[in-house]
């Protein structure tokens, strides 16, 4: 990386803005109740803001995001001729949208209004220590203010949306948000990777709390996607690729070829025929099913499917043709092959939903050795009249029907050793189907072994209270140990009853382990992708817990079901509504909205070396090889930056993220004893939200952090870290998502590269590299960021002046910018 | 010197009993208990357990800590609480007397002369020196000698 | 393969049949044993209860005699395993514990380093030997029933005694034993609550009837599987099957007869050693009803 002629951005005449008019900024300070006063002097700052230049107007208030709060700034707008504001309060994550309609409603470009975080990245994390909390905001302002007054107005271009929806996952969440789209008007694109929709609901047999029939509910709302005009069901599907952005994205489908065709009347003449045998992943292993078989009865689509894996045919030659013989309509096809289908779609709702967990590490529950220890799942089929067992409750080692059964809840949940999470549905279900059991064989004992019971929904306690009043046993105490009766095959369990503090060993004829809920293994496939967050547990990661349950960070794409975390029917059904109605509100509109935070290429500067198509991530920048041009397709850009660090000649400018903007930021910073303070770049996807996440959280750290936030780790260009070194900042902290995590695909590698390159030459210039600390933390990872600070402060506390010196020295003789 | 639980760490316990219900002492002791003593320790200080007798009646077998889904060094815990006894002054029979004989003859069994006939007849030589002085030298300075009194 | 051999407390006094029967199986199968003039490991069921850096201190001094002679330890008793290995890793890791450790021993012109491992017979027979090397070298058959018992400082915690073979989603279920019987040709059995401890520390620290008990428990799971002898590969786990079941059958007016066997005296009977070499003699439930078949 060489020398740049100098760095991108415009900026206008001292104390006047680009376009020349004198800046007129008002700074509201925010107490957010006692939330930021409480820990910092907000009356302190917003006095010392009003010391700025430019700065005109300086006012703290209780509650500033507030109707009253917004109308002030409105008011102010108007009568005191503002053109910039600037608000001190919580992250810009959450309210920022909030001012800027507010400034677009009193006539100020939103694009002219920035904010300075003091809660979440300074009164909630440092909560004992009023003076440097205080000193802190004040920074922040001056920051937020020197950066405010580059900002220049904005104008969001729009983009047409696709009004066509890709459902991935079939499960009752794809089938739910499938149909209320599909009614909506728009058209869908289920896609199911297995030969028929349904998922797990179509496994179990009865529902709670109301022990409706599961399949019998399901079946109807299966059907009508089977025949819905606007839903095209891909099954045997699944995602190859994704491309594109919000409201334009081009999806390519690979779909495994079934070997029958549409005209299959299910009549099933030629499974009778068949003679390979294999074991029914519908009825987990329970039973068998042939080479050609249907998944189970109520399929959609009905439609036979042939498992060339165990078929007798392989590559092209039919050895074996007594299904062919069989088939009175001739609908099987061997010649069938796999297709890709190429989509445009405008909104992806991910319904990939879950597996259940394998209990056979917990080598001390005898699963896998035991004939009579099942697990939930393997239950619901046994006890389903379209089970293995036509509904009888037989146990699998001699076929009797159980005279005690055990359930133990908790399993594969709640463990360091499995899942740390609790699973949700399974206390309920196991309640369920205690009842069930009771129902049918009244003479039969149960037993329930549990830590804690969750009955919290609808419904749920009165569930739990009728199975206590019927005779059901709720034993609080997991076994240690389960051993087995050589002779009878029945079970002893060994445990604790905590509440009487007594050992217990109980025999029962059937153990059925209430196992916990995991993701789907290949939503790994679809997280890649799609390039989701996921928290650590596997699940996909909701944009905010609280507000925006059902959209994930990336515009465009929805969650519901099981996909985002362990959940019963009622609430996988609610959030595919709700996904539906997101992404409808989206394809409604016709249109979205760019940010305004693209990139543009200078074509005088430009001498279309490429170097900046090179790293973009969406390929959204075209180079003509004749004219020596490189362009930008606003529409495909992101806005991530990365492609600006790579141009030598200062041609491309990020607008709302100018070179300028972010270097009057850390002059601001730097302006008084820098030598005590820490400069972290964070992304807006993670690792700024990393560190909202431990405001959250209220973790304590070092108050001598502040942080610039960009859209990527990728924008931080080499020549920002320089020049903090060059102004005496004592370190310097660049943060991004996690490698394979980058909301902006892989912008990050870029990141990577450039520190990389900035160490060696830190180490070349004898500075200590130390003061340069690269971090990957994803918005769950608050305490990540928190230690990351809490290291960074043990390397400033260790500096020698002489080593700030140095690098003082080391950075301005090499005449950077600014 | 060496603590060997996080206190912080006890708070994650939530009562599953799979650590009770795999013990083999408390199979064969009554009152013997791991989760009790691990919840009385958390709620009413270790004054509680540290006194009890019981206490000493632990195998060390960590199957306890093997089944833990909190993964809790469950054993590490009652041996820290064996220390603290041991420091108060409350050490089994037992245990004193198998300790004093390590403090005094490096071993933990009485040498008979039973030993060096079964040896002679197997055709092993005789029994291996300890270097007593060596033993109880490095025993006086940690300390232990000076607990067993 | 030469190890510095740690005999312990218990088998060199009580049962040194065990000794010579380990003495002749490393004869006939190349392995080298030097002796060294150890202490008491100790026990981690004695003074590590009572004072965890007493117990330290003199474990390290056992592990810095091996390291003077560069050579790792061959253990034979479950407790000096378990002490050992731990004392071992805990001093690798913790420098200022080390440092302590280092400075008592100083005066005795010893010093822990942290350059040798401490293997079990069991490892040693499996990794270094070979289950190969076993089945070549078996010469006689025999057809008895063995339920083999681990016992519990064998290999518990695992990130203490198999770091290496630890996964937190999966307990560790040992099987070197059977792997070396089955080499050997020895039929082993499956029983109920194979992992179960003995029971002997409680019997050594407190009360020896409680600690029947849990050793009742263990008999009473293996003759359901009609085990006719059991094989241990600690001298403590020995006598609470040997003596204890003597003792249990006198209280509670049982029958259990199904001989003690460690694991040394079982190879050897394979290997066909010299008979007076596997000092049957100790073993209170007796042994020659087996060998007849």
């Amino acid at each position: 990386m060489g020398k740049r002629p100098k760095p991108a951005g415009i900026s206008g005449p001292p104390g006047r803005s680009a376009s020349g008019e004198s800046l007129r900024i008002g700074v509201y300070v925010c107490h957010c109740g006692l939330n930021i006063d409480g820990s910092l002097d907000c009356q302190e700052v917003a006095r010392f803001a009003s010391t700025l230049d430019g700065v005109v107007l300086a006012k703290d208030s209780m509650y500033t995001c507030s109707n009253s709060g917004q109308e002030m700034i409105k008011a102010d707008i108007r009568e005191q001729g503002l053109n910039r504001v600037v608000v001190a309060s919580c992250t810009p994550r959450l309210h920022e949208p909030t001012f800027r309609a507010a400034c677009a409603e009193a006539g100020l470009n939103p694009y002219l209004f920035e904010m300075a975080n003091i809660r979440e990245h300074c009164s909630w994390v440092h909560l004992h220590d009023r003076k440097a909390a205080t000193e802190k905001a004040k920074d922040l302002v001056k920051m937020a203010v020197a950066r405010a007054r580059l900002l220049e107005p904005q104008v969001e271009t729009q983009v047409p949306i696709t009004p066509k929806a890709l459902v991935v996952g079939g499960g009752v969440a794809g089938i739910q948000a499938s149909l209320d789209l599909a009614e909506s008007g728009y058209q869908v694109y289920l896609v199911e990777k297995e030969a028929s929709i349904g998922g797990r609901m179509a496994q179990i047999d009865k529902t709670f709390p109301t022990m409706d029939c599961s399949i019998c509910i399901l079946a109807p709302k299966m059907s009508e996607v089977g025949r819905h005009p606007k839903i095209e069901l891909m099954t045997l599907s699944e995602v190859e690729s994704v491309d594109g952005y919000i409201g334009n994205f081009r999806v390519r489908v690979r779909r495994r070829p079934r070997y029958v065709s549409r005209e299959c009347t299910y009549c099933g003449d030629c499974a009778k025929e068949c003679p390979q045998h294999a074991p029914n992943e519908f009825d987990c292993g329970l039973s068998t099913r042939k080479a050609i078989y249907s998944p189970f009865a109520q399929a959609v689509p009905a439609t036979y499917l042939i498992d060339m894996n165990l078929c007798l045919n392989k590559h092209g030659i039919v050895a074996c043709d007594r299904c062919l013989q069989a088939c009175q309509h001739k609908c099987i096809d061997f010649s069938q092959k796999e297709e890709f289908l190429d989509l445009e779609v405008g909104t992806i709702i991910v319904c990939t939903g879950s597996d259940v967990y394998d209990p056979s590490s917990l080598t001390e529950l005898g699963y896998g050795r035991f004939p009579n220890v099942i697990t939930s799942l393997e239950f619901e089929r046994l006890i389903n009249a379209g089970g293995p067992t036509a509904g009888n409750l037989i146990r699998p080692s001699d076929k009797k029907v159980p005279r005690t059964v055990a359930f133990l809840q908790c399993i594969g949940s709640r463990s360091k050793r499995s899942n740390p999470y609790c699973s949700n549905i399974c206390c309920m279900n196991t309640i369920k189907d205690a009842l069930l059991i009771r129902e049918h064989w009244p003479e039969t004992k149960i037993y329930v072994f549990y830590i804690d019971i969750r009955a919290f929904g609808k419904g749920f306690e009165d569930l739990l209270q009728r199975a206590r009043r019927e005779g059901i046993v709720f034993i609080r105490g997991i076994p240690g140990e389960i051993i087995q009766d050589e002779r009878t095959g029945n079970l002893k369990l060994i445990g604790e009853n905590t509440l009487l503090s007594k050992l217990y060993q109980y025999e029962v004829d059937l153990a059925i382990l209430s196992v916990g809920i995991e993701p789907r293994k290949d939503s790994a496939v679809v997280k890649r992708l799609l390039s989701l967050p996921s928290m650590a547990d596997g699940f996909f990661m909701e944009a905010h817990p609280k507000l925006r349950p059902v959209d994930t960070p990336t515009g465009g794409i929805f969650l519901a079901g099981c996909a985002e975390g362990p959940k019963d029917i009622k609430d996988s059904v609610t959030q595919a509504s709700a996904a539906a109605s997101r992404a409808n509100i989206l394809m409604s509109k016709g249109k979205v909205t760019v940010e305004a935070i693209t990139a543009r290429i200078d074509p005088d500067l430009c001498t279309g070396c490429a170097a900046c198509s090179r790293v973009c991530p969406y390929g959204a920048i075209l180079v003509d090889p004749e004219r020596k041009r490189a362009q930008v397709v606003e529409a495909a850009c992101a806005g991530c930056g990365t492609c600006a660090p790579e141009c030598r000649f200062g041609a491309i400018r990020m607008r709302h993220f100018s070179d300028l903007q972010i270097l009057a930021q850390i002059d601001a910073l730097a302006e008084t004893a820098a030598r005590r303070k820490i400069l972290a770049f964070c992304c807006n996807w993670c690792s700024y939200a990393g560190a909202d996440f431990s405001g959250v959280s209220r973790m304590q750290y070092p108050t001598e952090v502040r942080i610039v936030r960009t859209m990527c780790s990728g924008r931080v260009d080499p020549l920002f870290v320089e020049h903090a070194f060059s102004k005496g900042i004592a370190a310097v902290l660049v943060s991004g998502c996690h490698p394979g995590d980058c909301h902006y695909i892989n912008a990050n590698l870029q990141t990577e590269k450039r520190v990389q390159r900035l160490w060696k030459k830190m180490t070349r210039l004898g500075l200590d590299k130390d003061r340069l600390r690269l971090a990957w933390i994803s918005a769950a990872e608050g305490l990540k960021f928190a230690r990351e600070i809490q290291a960074l402060q043990a390397v400033v506390a260790a500096l020698s002046d002489e080593e700030i010196e140095k690098g003082i020295r080391a950075f301005s003789e090499k005449g950077q910018a600014a | 010197m060496k603590s060997h639980f996080d206190e912080q760490l006890l708070y994650e316990c939530y009562e599953c009993a799979r650590c009770t219900g795999s013990c083999p002492a408390a199979l064969a002791v009554e009152g013997f208990n791991p989760r009790n003593y691990l919840l009385t320790c958390l709620r009413m200080g270790l004054d509680a357990v540290v006194s009890d007798e019981k206490l000493w009646c632990c195998t060390t077998c960590h199957v306890c800590e093997d089944r833990c889904p909190q993964m809790l060094d469950v054993t590490d815990l009652l041996m820290s609480l064996m220390n603290e006894a041991a420091r108060r002054g409350f050490i089994p029979d037992k245990v004193r007397a198998g300790s004093q004989m390590v403090l005094h003859t490096g071993r933990v069994v009485l040498v008979s002369k039973r030993a060096s006939e079964m040896r002679e007849k197997l055709g092993l030589g005789p029994l291996p020196e300890i270097p007593v002085e060596e033993v109880e030298g490095i025993l006086e300075k940690t300390g232990l000698a000076g607990l067993l009194g | 393969m030469r190890y510095a051999l740690f005999l312990g407390c218990l088998i060199p006094v009580k049962y040194p049949g065990f000794e010579s029967s380990t003495r002749a199986v490393a004869e006939a199968l190349g392995i080298e044993l030097v002796d060294m003039p150890f202490s008491c490991c100790p026990a981690p069921t004695l003074i590590k209860l009572v004072h965890y850096p007493s117990w330290l201190a003199l474990a390290a001094r056992n592990l810095a005699l091996a390291e003077q002679e560069g050579l790792d330890i061959l253990t034979l008793c479950n407790g000096c395993t378990n002490t050992l290995k731990e004392a071992n890793l805990v001093l690798k890791n913790e420098a200022a514990l080390r440092k302590n450790v280092n400075d008592l021993l100083r005066p005795y012109a010893k010093e822990f380093k942290g350059e040798i491992r401490v293997r079990h017979l069991l490892d040693v027979l499996c990794e270094d030997v070979g289950l190969e090397a076993l089945r070549k070298q078996a010469r006689k058959k025999y057809g008895f029933r063995i339920a083999c018992h681990y016992g519990c400082h064998f290999y518990r915690p695992p990130r203490i005694m198999y770091p290496d073979r630890l996964s937190p989603s999966k307990s560790l279920v040992p099987t070197q034993m059977e792997e070396i019987l089955s080499a050997a040709g020895l039929t082993t059995v499956q029983y109920s609550r194979r992992l179960l401890c003995c029971g002997s520390a409680l019997g050594t620290k407190v009360d020896l009837e409680a600690a029947n008990e849990i050793t009742r428990e263990k008999l009473f799971h293996m003759a359901e599987r009609r085990a006719e002898a059991i094989a241990v590969a600690c001298p403590s786990c020995f006598e609470q099957f040997d003596r204890g079941q003597m003792m249990i059958n006198r209280k509670h007016d049982l029958d259990y007869a199904m001989p003690v066997l460690f694991i040394s005296q079982l190879l050897g009977l394979v290997l066909d050693v010299d008979w007076k070499r596997l000092g049957f003699d100790q073993n209170r439930v007796k042994v020659e009803t087996l060998l007849g078949g």
